[in-house]
């Protein structure tokens, strides 16, 4: 490895473990476990937008709807509990449903009628902020307070400690059964494995990780649920793109679509696909940050699209598509999150946080660039 | 007889790899019609960018003159200052200015900083009035026809004071009626002294309008005729004249004994470009059989590569005729439902059309087949799949560091080895390759001809698109024409002849 390799390896952990000292030594609190969990909270919310955007990345398209989206999803499931009275599981179906539906009416404009995604995105970027100030009445609807119920509960509710203990342990045991399953697997076919003591590094590696953030939310409240989501969809969103043949084909499309499409794959159905699991992404992360604002006011998911962009990009994902891993989009939410949570505790005037968000995201891309991927 | 205005001498251009002018010499005479006549590839491209000064003196050997004196032409000002404008197949027009703006693209007259506008339509006009052309002068040129642009644009060479006009198959995208029209302005241009250089694969354009024809064959001029000494068969057989060397190894077929099942079959095959265009490939018929090379033929547009897109399911609006594939009727294709029965195609474009560049060749050769290789719940089998990928890398002999190298570092015959391997994979029963060795070297050409014929050892068809007809001759076993979207002449492997070939492929079946 030379050395421009292993710069461009290093310089995003580099730039994170740097943040996190600024922010320590300036804040002694940025290194407590509630301050901990407050930033898990904050990044599971937007890795998981980051995560569905990952999706509409690889394919070379882009989705600028989505922070209007988290506003209005999270904003029906809003109006319905508290002023209809439904049951929150009930409401967020409907709002998951309503999700759904404009992430695929909006997924077959692009490929049926073949209008940019850009141009789809940013008319839905401004119809989803109109109707969300429609369904709230352009009014700020309490979410917490007024009554407690599960949608409230969404972010502010933690595994007991017990509980949390023995999930992770079930997560180690189950990673650590798929890590020897596939070895097994690979060794079947007479392919080369790892030795036996980097298979099990490997999984002492995994297990421990999983183990040292479960610790660390214990001695504040415990695992906070919006992790677990994060962790699930996160699962999920790598199973997908680097097991299945939808997640190869997404990668193919965004390296170029004409060939992907002389190879047999159905683009139209595989962008569709993309857009829905967007939308079923906002919808989640609409039930989250609204919980976590504790109500639904006009403001809710503002420039969120942007930062789910960010993230990905900062983690490696190329625009032009084709080109990007789950880890480097957790990586990125991370760095963006910290970098956020960091400025919060700070008490950083709103105008120079959004100053700094942009400066990050210049800095990143031109790294990415100047570094040269390939 | 009037002094050469342009003179060639034992000119010779070398591209990595590749030889594109071997020696040409020829002369062009003030005041003539001058024709370039070759088969795709003979170079004529590669002169034209020389005279027009794309590749600029020093990047070739040999020397030009104009009006006797050596010329070392840097860029295309140089050329165009020495008058020679070249118009190519690609027009130089855009779109969305006016006819005026276009014919003084850059060199607008001027009051001051400003545009003068007036003077500007003035004079266009006179122009247009002097072509005798019924072109308003700020008609958008977006909406004119192929064949206005055609003539716009020599209209503006003329006007830069251009003495000789190259003409780069000028009727290539022309109506007859648009092609008569451009012929006589041509011919106007001539008794006005104008000298022309004209490239044409239509032999009768060329003997209508032509004094003498140069014939370029592999990178070499091999000789300038008179036209009214010569006929179009003279000219075929000094454009083709060239033996078949024993490179193809197409082995003697037991297929023509034994009758074997038709795989696919076409029946009155008529496609337009789009919904609403008229058809383009018109009445095509033919079958292919278990084991058989079917060869394609024709020149540049001829509709060979649409004619495959189409039947993968990638190209055109059928207009009618029925296609049959293994014995079932096949009214909608689509490249997915192509591959699942047993149809694929290798494109004649890799890069664009083959390859994802940025991914491995792994993923690539496997691209296609992944139905087949997914598991329980949608999982892929990754082990199973990495498996079968080194079984085709490894047959295929793709040269690379192994199977996790990216494809886009590859050369263009280790890359037209992924594109195979991927075709293959699906365990097709009808194979169609689109130009499977253009670009490649030696080596990897006989690669291709031996999979071609293994392929059709195991009872599969192979259909073969060639511009060079002795692969087309030496690989198939039938040979069709293609010529202006329909089938020029079809010719079993006892009856080929290169003449007789790019006879039918001129349209001219009954010439040779």
């Amino acid at each position: 490895m030379n050395r421009k390799q292993l710069l461009k390896t290093l310089a995003m952990p580099i730039a994170l473990a740097a943040i996190c000292v600024y922010f320590a030594l300036k804040q002694p609190a940025f290194l407590s476990p509630r301050n901990f969990t407050q930033l898990l909270v904050q990044f599971s919310i937007i890795g998981t937008l980051a995560l569905g955007m990952f999706m509409i990345l690889l394919t070379g398209q882009i989705d600028l709807s989505v922070g209007s989206g988290v506003g209005l999803i999270g904003g029906i499931t809003a109006v319905l509990v508290t002023e209809h009275a439904w049951s929150a599981p009930a409401a967020m179906l409907v709002a998951f449903a309503a999700a759904l539906l404009l992430w695929s009416l909006m997924g077959t404009l692009i490929v049926k009628e073949r209008i940019p995604s850009f141009i789809i995105t940013l008319g839905g970027l401004l119809i989803f902020r109109g109707l969300f100030w429609f369904v709230i009445h352009s009014v700020t609807i309490q979410v917490k307070g007024a009554q407690e119920n599960l949608y409230s509960q969404i972010t502010t509710y933690y595994l007991p400690v017990n509980a949390g203990l023995v999930l992770a342990l079930i997560l180690a045991v189950a990673v650590g059964f798929l890590q020897w399953r596939a070895r097994a697997a690979r060794a079947t076919h007479g392919l080369p494995v790892p030795t036996t003591a980097r298979a099990f590094g490997r999984f002492v590696v995994t297990a421990g990780g999983i183990f040292l953030v479960t610790v660390l939310c214990n001695n504040f409240n415990g695992l906070p649920v919006t992790l677990l989501i994060l962790t699930a969809t996160a699962l999920t969103v790598y199973v997908l793109t680097q097991h299945t043949p939808f997640g190869r084909y997404l990668y193919a499309i965004g390296g170029n679509e004409e060939a992907a499409s002389l190879s047999g794959i159905n683009v139209d159905r595989v962008l569709i696909g993309a857009y829905l699991l967007m939308g079923a992404a906002t919808a989640l992360t609409g039930f989250m940050q609204t919980s976590f604002q504790g109500s639904s006011g006009a403001s809710v998911g503002e420039l969120m699209e942007l930062d789910a962009i960010a993230a990905c990009v900062i983690g490696g994902t190329a625009l032009k598509g084709g080109r990007g891993t789950v880890w480097g989009v957790l990586f990125g939410t991370l760095i963006m999150t910290t970098l956020l949570n960091g400025m919060g505790l700070d008490g950083v005037l709103p105008e120079k946080k959004l100053i700094a968000r942009g400066v990050v995201l210049v800095l990143a891309v031109w790294l990415d660039v100047r570094l040269g991927r390939d | 007889m009037s002094a050469p205005l342009l003179v060639v001498r034992d000119l010779v251009k070398k591209f990595p790899g590749v030889v594109a002018l071997k020696n040409v010499n020829f002369d062009l005479r003030a005041g003539e019609v001058h024709a370039l006549c070759g088969e795709n590839g003979a170079g004529k491209s590669t002169l034209i960018k020389l005279l027009g000064g794309i590749y600029p003196h020093g990047s070739y050997e040999g020397e030009l003159q104009v009006d006797g004196r050596p010329v070392t032409f840097r860029g295309i000002r140089d050329a165009e200052h020495a008058g020679i404008s070249v118009i190519t197949q690609e027009f130089a027009l855009v779109g969305e200015l006016s006819v005026a703006e276009n014919i003084f693209l850059g060199r607008a007259p001027r009051l001051g900083w400003r545009v003068d506008w007036p003077e500007m339509h003035r004079r266009a006009a006179a122009l247009l009035a002097d072509f005798g052309l019924n072109i308003a002068p700020d008609a958008p040129v977006r909406t004119l026809g192929i064949g206005q642009k055609q003539l716009v644009e020599i209209v503006r060479a003329m006007d830069k004071k251009s003495r000789i006009l190259v003409l780069d198959e000028p009727t290539a995208a022309l109506t007859e009626q648009e092609v008569e029209v451009l012929l006589t302005h041509l011919r106007r241009l001539r008794a006005l002294g104008t000298t022309c250089i004209y490239i044409s694969h239509k032999l009768d354009e060329v003997f209508a309008i032509a004094d003498r024809i140069t014939v370029l064959r592999d990178g070499a001029s091999i000789t300038t005729l008179a036209t009214h000494d010569a006929t179009i068969p003279v000219v075929i057989k000094h454009m083709v004249g060239r033996e078949i060397t024993d490179l193809f190894p197409r082995k003697s077929r037991a297929v023509a004994a034994a009758p074997l099942a038709d795989v696919l079959s076409v029946r009155g095959l008529s496609v337009a470009p789009a919904k609403g265009r008229p058809a383009f490939l018109r009445d095509l018929s033919f079958e292919l059989r278990a084991g058989e090379v079917l060869g394609f033929g024709g020149l540049m547009g001829a509709g060979r590569t649409e004619l495959l897109m189409h039947l993968f399911g990638a190209w055109g609006q059928r207009l009618g005729g029925e296609v049959t594939l293994r014995g079932q009727p096949y009214a909608r294709p689509s490249p997915g439902e192509s591959i699942r029965r047993g149809l694929v195609l290798a494109s004649e474009d890799r890069r664009r059309y083959g390859l994802i560049l940025a991914q491995e060749i792994g993923f690539n050769l496997s691209l296609s087949s992944l139905p087949e290789f997914t598991r329980f719940g949608g999982r892929i089998d990754t082990p199973a799949e990495q498996v079968r990928n080194q079984h085709f890398y490894t047959s295929l002999r793709v040269k690379a560091p192994g199977q996790h190298t990216r494809a886009g570092t590859l050369s263009g015959g280790n890359q037209q080895k992924v594109v195979l391997g991927k075709a293959l994979m699906t365990g097709p029963t009808v194979i169609m390759l689109d130009e499977p060795t253009r670009g490649i070297d030696v080596g990897a050409k006989l690669e291709v001809y031996e999979l071609i014929n293994r392929l059709t050892a195991e009872g599969k068809a192979v259909i073969l698109v060639s511009s060079e007809l002795p692969e087309l001759m030496g690989m198939s076993d039938r040979v069709i024409m293609l010529h202006e979207g329909v089938i020029g002449g079809e010719f079993a492997r006892a009856e080929f002849s290169q003449e007789k070939l790019l006879a039918a492929a001129m349209g001219h079946a009954h010439a040779a």
